[in-house]
């Protein structure tokens, strides 16, 4: 027995010295950083905003991807989230009318919806883009596999709420109902989209503008009169600090509003 | 529980279940008791409950005067408050602790600067000198038993219980065993108790014997008068011993005489007091079974002269095994005799011969026990 | 590499682990020893978390934090933070879900010690504290290091119910599997094979820890 514990003591001490190294390093700092939820079309454009925020104010924030709908529910339940990016309109405007917010929320984009597609598949032409969901049903109706159209989870994300009325408006939505596959939010449904079993998906505007897709990535803009215009509002939870409340109205201004154009989101008419 | 067992063991166990239980029985200091029996007779369980490991639902064990346990009294000491040495049958050595300290263990309550010489002393007195750094599973069979006997006795215990400790070793290593403790029992002044199946080992080793069948304790006595006197056909039976017959008394113009077949049986004790048309059983230990040389009759024995056809000889080596059928009797009778004799009296299957049957042996059993007779299967 | 994560991760697999060991060695012993009849409906309470979906469990232990609930209103008053969300939360639920990574093979050690060695050691002299300490503990220690290399590793890896519990926050409850799904997520294919590759090694090591102990009793 003490033969055991002799050749494994220095092995256990030395595994917990590192452990405890490593679990030392980072940030305990974190936990001071405000936290704010953002959609997960932002995933890209949030990130270059957050770093000119910082390097403006030399405050830091931590950031939560999601779907709209999914965080809503978990600031409902009190997650300390003290900014709500959302993508739509009508989640945010839930949380003020429950009260949990601060002050008044405010338009800050609206988004687009496109068709995204890998490279390499024959593109449609801009004047019809859902073309490729057109193939994807002959294809399938022709018995030649099961090609896949992604978008994210109408029940949480404002971009699949946006590409099913698409397909419906276009009277493709139950022909399309044995290809479709959800996300569980809008960047999900883009890495979906660019699987090799799927013909494209229908994804934020947004997230096609980042290099890291365009590189990869064929799209097609849809049109925005064919769905309901995607809205996306914010809104301060209550209890919001200083510096998310500084983010918030930072938001509004011109350089935020300058790479929120470089990533295919347009500006509201002034309210 | 006499005042001149007060120095010794006393122990009174009963309970119906869920282990039956009805023993009685007492152990002097200095004494062996054996208890024998078959699988499944309870003597494992009873030298637990000596030991404290096991509470039965009613009884007493007292040593040296002090209660251990008296369900009545609300009274159980543990194991440690009794002072038990226990040898188990595994052993049950710490595999993790080498000879030495395995015996150390035992050992708490001398001072600790004191325990390393005592458990070398107490392995020189089970001759495993040079051995103590080896741990259990470096040690042969023989050798971690002998361990397990120190540490039990290190313990400087008031009773010492050993449960079948030779039965896992082997033949020649058991009567080494055997004689070491034989030897060792001289200088103990404790009692002693002995669990085992082997009734040679117990006749070898015992001062007394107490034999049990489904925890009942049938009888206790020094292993000679155990196998000459068995009160009741089941202890035959227990023992190996399968010349159990019946009988009836009658009074004749010679006196009173045991009634078996064809003869009237003398017998030296046991029939006086029984009423006359009593059927008894009774029984006969191989000693006392005389075979008489083919074509002379003995000249001194003359005694309860009974003939019988053989039905059965089987040679093992230098003894045979005679069985003898009797016209009256279903109950065979068999004896051991050595072979030389079986060949010079010309004994094979099928012949006649003359046998005596020894009044003094016979022994008459409890009237009251079943009297039909106990027939073994002799395959 | 998300260092926030790792960090996360590593405290939460660390104290699961040392947190549960002292329930463990009490619950794994009292069940190898015990005899009575709930002894098996015990061991399958204690077994539930490893057949239940991680999201059943995430669901029940979503809703027992929840401010309305008894065990969440009472946390919020006392400590005036809420369970879901928080590393208290994650932590609490991760003890949940590891208590059989623990229990298990703690109670298989203590099963695999003969019953009479207990009892040599009582008639030997030795209190049922002394047996506990000098006798029980260091033969059931592989199991006991298995027990707590296991709940580490296990906990490392665990997903469904920590996201579910703790919203991924990071900083606070997004563990390094988290942020590899994220990342994923985020097209970043990169990181999330680095964190992936640290979290494949962490786990390897552990586990040839555990089977190296084990496997050095059974030679």
């Amino acid at each position: 027995m003490h033969q055991l514990l002799s050749r494994l003591g220095p092995c256990i001490t030395a595994w917990v010295l590192a452990l405890g190294l490593t679990a030392g390093v980072p940030a305990q700092a974190g936990a001071q950083t405000p936290a704010i939820a953002a959609a997960s079309s932002l995933q890209f454009a949030l990130p270059v905003l957050i770093e000119r925020f910082e390097a403006d104010t030399g405050s830091r924030l931590r950031v939560t991807y999601g779907a709209s709908g999914n965080l809503q529910r978990q600031i409902q339940q009190g997650a300390p989230f003290e900014l709500f990016l959302s993508a739509d309109e009508a989640r945010a405007r839930d949380l003020e009318s429950l009260g949990l917010t601060q002050g008044e929320g405010r338009d800050y984009a609206i988004g687009r919806l496109v068709w995204l597609q890998a490279k390499g598949l024959p593109l449609a032409d801009d004047a019809r883009p859902l073309g490729g969901v057109r193939d994807a049903i002959a294809a399938f109706d022709a018995g030649q596999g099961k090609p896949r159209i992604a978008l994210a989870n109408p029940l949480h994300a404002p971009y699949g709420v946006a590409a099913k009325e698409v397909l419906t408006r276009a009277d493709l939505w139950t022909a399309s109902e044995p290809l479709r596959v959800l996300g569980e939010n809008v960047a999900q449904a883009a890495q979906f989209a660019l699987a090799s079993e799927s013909r494209g998906g229908f994804a934020a505007y947004s997230l096609v503008a980042a290099p890291t897709l365009a590189e990869r990535a064929d799209y097609r803009l849809i049109p925005a009169q064919w769905h309901t215009p995607i809205n996306q509002r914010m809104v301060l939870i209550k209890g919001a600090s200083e510096t998310s409340t500084a983010f918030f109205d930072w938001l509004m201004g011109d350089e935020a509003g300058e790479v929120l154009e470089r990533f295919g989101f347009s500006r509201p008419d002034v309210e | 529980m006499s005042g001149a067992r007060d120095a010794g063991l006393c122990v009174s166990l009963h309970q119906p279940g869920p282990i039956p239980l009805a023993a009685d029985f007492t152990c002097a200091p200095g004494e062996l008791l054996a208890l024998v029996g078959p699988s499944g007779s309870g003597k494992t369980t009873l030298l637990r409950a000596i030991a404290g490991l096991y509470a039965p639902r009613t009884g007493r064990v007292e040593c040296s005067g002090e209660a251990w346990f008296d369900h009545a009294a609300g009274i159980n000491l543990t194991p440690q408050r009794r002072r038990v040495g226990l040898v188990f049958q595994d052993y049950a050595l710490f595999p993790h602790f080498n000879a030495e300290a395995n015996i150390a263990v035992a050992l708490g309550h001398l001072p600790a600067h004191e325990r390393r010489d005592q458990a070398r002393l107490w392995l020189s007195r089970v001759r495993l000198e040079g051995l103590e750094r080896r741990l259990p599973r470096e040690l042969s069979g023989g050798q971690r038993q002998r361990v397990a006997l120190a540490r039990a006795l290190a313990r400087e215990p008031r009773v010492l219980l050993l449960d079948e400790p030779f039965s896992a070793v082997d033949q020649v290593t058991r009567r080494r065993l055997q004689r070491e403790l034989a030897m060792l029992r001289e200088r103990l002044n404790i009692p002693i108790v002995l669990v085992t199946h082997d009734l040679t080992e117990a006749s070898a080793l015992a001062d007394r014997m107490c034999v049990l069948h489904g925890g009942r304790a049938l009888q206790q006595d020094t292993p000679e008068a155990v196998f000459r006197y068995p009160e009741s056909p089941e202890v035959a039976r227990l023992l190996d011993r399968p010349n159990v017959f019946t009988g009836v008394v009658r009074n004749t113009e010679a006196g009173r005489r045991l009634e078996w077949g064809e003869w009237r049986l003398e017998v030296d004790r046991g029939i006086d007091d029984v009423a006359p048309g009593t059927t008894v059983t009774w029984y006969l230990p191989e000693s006392d079974i005389v075979l008489h040389r083919r074509g002379r009759p003995s000249r001194g024995v003359r005694e309860n002269l009974v003939s019988a056809r053989v039905d059965e000889l089987v040679v093992l080596g230098g003894i045979s095994t005679v069985t003898l059928v009797f016209a009256h009797d279903r109950q065979p009778m068999r004896f051991d005799i050595a072979t030389h004799a079986s060949r010079r009296n010309g004994l094979a299957q099928g012949e006649w011969v003359d046998v005596s049957l020894l009044s003094s042996g016979i022994h008459v059993m409890d009237t009251d026990a079943p009297s039909t007779p106990v027939l073994e299967d002799m395959s | 590499m998300d260092w926030a994560a790792l960090s996360v991760s590593l405290r939460l697999a660390v104290l699961t682990s040392l947190m549960l060991l002292p329930f463990g060695l009490w619950l794994g012993r009292r069940l190898a020893l015990s005899r009575s009849r709930l002894r098996a409906p015990c061991e399958a309470l204690v077994a539930l978390p490893l057949v239940m979906p991680p999201t059943v469990l995430g669901f029940y232990l979503m809703m027992a934090f929840s401010g309305e609930a008894p065990l969440g209103s009472l946390w919020a008053s006392v400590t005036g933070t809420s369970l879901n969300f928080s590393f208290s939360g994650i932590l609490l639920a991760s003890l949940v879900v590891n208590v059989p990574f623990t229990v298990q093979p703690i109670q298989r050690a203590f099963e695999g010690i003969p019953a009479h060695l207990r009892e040599a050691a009582w008639c030997s002299g030795l209190s049922a504290w002394q047996t506990l300490w000098r006798i029980e503990l260091p033969l059931a220690l592989p199991g006991v290091v298995s027990a707590l290399a296991l709940t580490f590793a296990h906990t490392l890896g665990e997903f469904g119910v920590i996201l579910m519990v703790g919203g991924a926050i990071d900083g606070e409850t997004r563990t390094l599997a988290i942020s590899i799904y994220d990342h994923v997520q985020a097209f970043d294919e990169s990181a999330a094979g680095v964190m992936s590759a640290m979290l494949l090694v962490l786990s390897f090591v552990t586990i040839g820890l555990v089977y190296g102990l084990t496997g050095r009793r059974r030679g």
